[in-house]
């Protein structure tokens, strides 16, 4: 299986090489998706094997690991906000996203010099997450400020699949150094940390901190205007349809542990299901934001959407094929393509452009808290009515979450947002 | 970009080639790990008990997870090349959980009383616990599955158990697909876990834990029916005892990681603690009906089972600690 992926995901990039100037990508754009790809390869790298590191090394449960991964993912989340404003307001994208990234290098650092107790490594995933967290606002922000407006979904289809890419490959880079040298952990996090300084590096040498459309003239903007996005005309009705869809949309863990219900098959194939949705993902990344552009977002994110409806039909199915599953598979992985880019693209075709990564800030928060409300009430409802009626709930509730949202965005397209 | 900024990224590619390409290969190139006298030991505690164990030593490969017995105070290592993180033995078939040898991937190897490996079987996850059937027929095996996707971050880590005919390597089910009932009722939840299988003497059936929202409960399950019910919370795996009586089982405490065991009468429902202040991760093992054998990851230990007297080193640098019967035969002896 990792042979698959190995060859898939080093096709890629050079087929990039050729294709971005093809795909009209600005340069900044390629750029920021290699500083992804460098990034994700050093911190698939890490999460590869830490759950080994952790019981094989230091005698602990992964369990402890899963506990300390938990607790920091919700303080990402607010500092996602604050770090969007502060480089609107500073005017400082690209230091701000380096401060992101800069702080995940530190961690994989850490990791070399002194990851060999429970509560370092605990530190050393707070870090990490919190680099996340500061990061990803302000570059999606710098994506969308590099773009025209005409080609905004392309961009960050491009900007997706190049850090999908490194997300195959640093599973791939970590075995092959754990074949070459059994058990040398640390030549795993050595690696890993150079990578992460190759992506720094990228982000500071090659990376347009004042892209075109970046706002050079009038003051900065207050954090009153941030906070009037919330009610402003056409970013409000944006963020209400995106929480309403992420509410109504199961995340793919669960569709997994719904497919390992239903379908009885080999346990030593599950992790193909992840593989395989991960490659249809990294195969319609682009596609999806070339026709998003072309026909109009709105249409591909509805769907997109439509596509997790096939998800959920195959789901309610009392029997699933080979074929069938791979579909299903497929349709999981063209969700992700129609709707994780487009939306952002959506997002920063609407917000004015002093205000871009408060509101991408913003946005990237409400959905990941809807993302939280819907596992929480999908658990509950397959706890009281069974899996089957908790589908069958959530795909009548999508319908209309879908219904609400076409309306709303369409507004959201038409009326330029004033920060 | 610039020509100035474009050479500088270029020697900086080259320089962390160097370094990372020199640092792997040393790290592979390296000095082999060499055999070292450092095995696990018996204490004077065992006179005659016969007990299998693997060894506990990280840093030398070629002497961590081997398979040891102890007979008659006497550590042996058994022959054949493999290596678990967790074994059990029972019925002249013997379950090892490893890594494979890519040294990437986890499998699980059935062998036989001469430690000939029969089959192997993939794991999905990190080995955690492993089972045989008294009469060797059914096995079961427990591994943690990361729930992490490419496109999402690790969330949190979940167990799959799987139960496999002995004889033929097949995989019967994964108790994942059971179906479950609580107070007579169906019972079912996204966060279903299960682990920590024990079979009865009638190998059809078996207790185990299920894991959900925060509970830990003890089910008792049938093979061939593929259907579980609950008996009660705050039991994590459980161990049969010989005459299929008690339950010995580790009790969380509070929320925490940490546990102690405990010892449940099956018939009166009633449970006591062991004389083991620590806190113990582990499947205990039965030495007889009275004893218990469990490791804290660094040595095996024993404990009366009724409570009284208090833990005693069986064997040092050594876990997974398997009960060989006088009845039964022991693997690969005599060679």
């Amino acid at each position: 299986m990792y042979q698959v992926e190995a060859s898939k995901a080093l096709l890629k990039p050079r087929l990039w090489a050729r294709g971005a100037s093809r795909l009209k990508v600005p340069r900044n754009v390629v750029m920021l998706g290699m500083v992804s790809l460098l990034t994700d390869i050093s911190s698939e790298m890490v999460a590869t094997v830490l759950p080994m590191y952790l019981v094989f090394t230091l005698g602990a449960s992964p369990l402890v690991f899963g506990a300390i991964d938990g607790t920091y993912r919700g303080a990402a989340a607010v500092v996602q906000v604050i770090s969007g404003f502060s480089s609107d307001r500073w005017r400082r994208h690209k230091e701000v996203a380096g401060l992101g990234y800069g702080l995940s290098a530190l961690g994989k650092v850490a990791l070399v010099a002194a990851g060999n107790t429970i509560g370092g490594i605990g530190a050393i995933v707070a870090v990490d997450r919190v680099g996340k967290g500061i990061r990803t606002a302000p570059r999606d922000a710098l994506i969308s400020l590099s773009s025209a407006k005409d080609r905004l979904a392309t961009s960050f289809g491009v900007h997706r699949a190049m850090d999908s890419v490194g997300a195959m490959l640093g599973p791939l880079f970590a075995f092959g150094i754990l074949i070459a040298a059994p058990a040398r952990f640390d030549a795993v996090f050595v690696v890993s940390t150079l990578f992460a300084v190759l992506g720094l590096a990228v982000l500071f040498l090659n990376v347009e901190g004042k892209p075109r459309r970046a706002p050079r003239t009038g003051t900065p903007p207050r954090f009153r205007a941030a906070l009037g996005l919330l009610k402003d005309r056409s970013f409000a009705p944006l963020l209400l349809a995106a929480a309403g869809l992420s509410i109504a949309s199961v995340s793919d863990a669960l569709i997994y542990v719904g497919l390992q219900r239903t379908i009885d098959f080999e346990p030593a194939l599950f992790p193909l299901l992840y593989v395989m949705t991960a490659i249809a993902f990294m195969g319609l990344a682009i596609p999806a934001g070339q026709l998003a552009d072309r026909i109009g977002k709105v249409p591909v994110l509805l769907a997109g959407h439509a596509l997790l409806l096939v998800v959920y039909a195959v789901l309610l199915m009392s029997s699933v094929g080979y074929i069938l599953l791979i579909l299903c598979l497929l349709a999981l992985g063209g969700y992700f393509a129609a709707t994780e880019g487009v939306i952002t693209a959506l997002a920063g075709a609407v917000l004015p452009e002093s205000l871009q990564a408060s509101g991408i800030g913003i946005l990237i928060t409400v959905v990941s808290l809807g993302r939280l409300v819907s596992s929480l009430a999908f658990g509950a409802l397959w706890l009281e009515l069974g899996l089957h009626n908790a589908v069958t709930i959530f795909a009548a509730a999508l319908l209309v979450a879908m219904a609400i949202a076409a309306p709303l965005l369409l507004r959201a397209q038409r009326t330029p947002a004033h920060g | 970009m610039d020509r100035r900024s474009g050479k500088i990224l270029i020697a900086l590619a080259v320089v962390c080639l160097v370094i990372g390409g020199g640092y792997v290969a040393i790290a592979a190139l390296g000095p082999s790990e060499t055999t070292t006298d450092a095995r696990p030991q018996a204490t004077d505690v065992l006179d005659h008990t016969d007990v299998m164990v693997r060894a506990v030593e990280p840093s030398k490969p070629t002497l961590n997870g081997r398979v040891f017995v102890v007979d008659r105070g006497k550590v042996r290592q058994l022959p054949g090349e493999i290596a678990c993180e967790r074994v059990y033995y029972a019925g002249g078939e013997g379950l090892c959980l490893g890594v494979a040898s890519s040294g990437v991937e986890y499998e699980a190897t059935i062998f036989d009383s001469k430690m000939q490996p029969q089959h192997k079987i993939t794991l999905t996850g990190l080995p955690s616990r492993a089972r045989v059937s008294e009469d060797g027929r059914y096995g079961a095996m427990t591994v943690f599955v990361s729930g992490d996707s490419y496109l999402q971050a690790p969330s949190a880590f979940s167990t799959r158990t799987t139960i496999v005919e002995m004889a033929t390597g097949k995989q019967l089910a994964q108790l994942e697909q059971f179906s479950v009932t609580k107070d007579g009722k169906p019972f079912d939840a996204v966060d279903f876990n299960f682990w920590g299988v024990t079979f009865a003497k009638d190998p059809n059936t078996f207790y185990a834990t299920l894991g959900t929202g925060g509970k830990h409960y003890l089910v008792e399950g049938s093979v061939s029916e593929r259907t579980m019910r609950v008996l009660r919370d705050g039991v994590e795996c459980p161990s049969l005892s010989p005459d299929n009586r008690q339950i010995a089982y580790k009790s969380r405490i509070g929320n925490s990681e940490r546990w102690h065991l405990r010892v449940l009468d099956l018939a009166t429902l009633k449970d006591h603690a062991v004389a083991e202040d620590r806190s113990i991760d582990d499947q205990v093992e039965w030495l007889d009906d009275n004893t218990l054998a469990y490791s804290n990851g660094i040595n095996v230990y024993t404990v009366p089972a009724d409570g009284s007297g208090e833990a005693q080193l069986l064997v040092r640098d050594a876990t997974s600690p398997v009960r060989l019967g006088a009845e039964q035969e022991l693997p690969a002896f005599g060679r």
